[in-house]
């Protein structure tokens, strides 16, 4: 059960396998640097490579976002999958991430 | 090897006895993945018993118990720990941490189970709440709860790790009516949108029925039956229609054994 999270294009981190408990810990370390070195000034938060996803999925955007607001920076999620959404409504992000 | 994908729980020719008595006598339960399936029966008959052998606490004397590809029985105490962590279990008496808040009692599988950051837990927690309408009480203590309220923070706290099978003990003993509606929906919600498996232990006839896609009931230490919540209302099985009309005697006898009435109270003549 591999994931990742990468920087497919400038300003495009693609987050990428199975989000969960195991894979969490690392993917924030990884998806933070990556805003911290991006110089653009907007931010998309690619999850069309995402396997699965637990609610960890979503705490990862949530945590990106506020990297990414810290840094003044634009932020768009985009490619959600569909299981991933419909825990996303469950919760109550769904307004909250599609207005990102 | 569990035989079937299409079952997320497997009990085989379980065997289970306290002391002497016997608790269940070779039972096989198939429990559907994704699906909500209601474990039903009069009180006393084992049905807790029945999801403590499937969370593995207890230990069949015969048989097995396969979750997730694992056969319980046979696993290390440190394999059982990880095979927990895909299970969920709403207890009866919600099982609050009485010194911890609202907010720690949800964090507590996050931190014991996890190595999140805090900010993350932070967020789960709230997502949790949030789904359960309690949001808002992350700083109450559970003293200062009603009882339904402290029943949907231990479902908030069971769904803490994302269950992959979701136990339910009596959810609905105790619960006013607005409550009980709350939670129906709640528990539908849940297996539906997350997929998660269900099973709900319980003698609410009406409320299991409503909400369950299908039934066993046990008693006497075995299945009297099975199916979806119309097959058994209609089953002529006179032990299912005993507990499924709420006839208080039967095949399923109102008494426990007991020596001779007369005898007991006024000697042997």
């Amino acid at each position: 059960m591999s994931a990742a999270v990468t920087l497919a294009a400038p300003g495009v981190l693609s987050l990428s396998g199975v989000l969960d408990y195991r894979t969490g810990p690392v993917l924030r370390k990884q998806g933070r640097a990556l805003i911290a070195a991006s110089r653009e000034p907007s931010l998309v938060l690619d999850c069309s490579a995402v396997e699965l996803s637990s609610s960890v999925g979503l705490s990862l955007l949530l945590a990106f976002t506020r990297d990414g607001q810290a840094a003044g920076k634009a932020i768009e999620v985009r490619g959600m999958p569909h299981g991933m959404h419909e825990i996303a409504q469950v919760y109550g992000l769904g307004e909250l991430l599609a207005g990102q | 090897m569990s035989v079937d994908n299409a079952y997320a729980v497997e009990l085989k020719g379980v065997t289970f006895k306290r002391g002497a008595r016997s608790i269940f006598n070779n039972v096989d339960i198939r429990i559907p993945r994704g699906k909500v399936t209601g474990i039903m029966g009069p009180s006393g008959c084992g049905k807790t018993t029945l999801l403590r052998l499937m969370g593995a606490q207890l230990r069949p004397a015969s048989g097995e118990v396969w979750v997730a590809g694992q056969n319980l029985p046979t696993l290390s105490r440190s394999d059982l720990f990880d095979a927990r962590k895909h299970m969920g279990v709403l207890f009866q008496s919600g099982a609050l941490f009485t010194d911890l808040d609202v907010f720690e009692n949800v964090a507590f599988p996050l931190r014991v189970h996890t190595q999140l950051p805090e900010e993350m837990i932070r967020d789960i927690v709230l997502m949790k709440l949030q789904a359960v309408g309690l949001r808002g009480a992350i700083e109450l203590m559970p003293d200062e709860l009603s009882g339904g309220m402290k029943r949907r923070v231990a479902l908030a706290r069971a769904i803490a790790l994302d269950p992959q099978i979701l136990m339910y003990d009596e959810p609905f003993v105790g619960q006013d009516p607005i409550a009980m509606g709350v939670l129906v929906r709640l528990i539908r919600l849940l297996n539906d949108a997350l997929g998660i498996t269900s099973i709900v232990v319980s003698h609410d006839l009406a409320e299991t029925a409503s909400i369950a896609d299908y039934l066993y009931v046990v008693g006497d230490g075995q299945v009297l039956g099975q199916g979806t919540p119309q097959e058994l209302m209609e089953s002529d099985n006179p032990r299912i229609r005993q507990f499924m009309k709420g006839d208080p005697d039967g095949p399923v006898p109102f008494h426990f054994p007991a020596p001779d009435y007369r005898a007991d109270l006024l000697g042997k003549r």
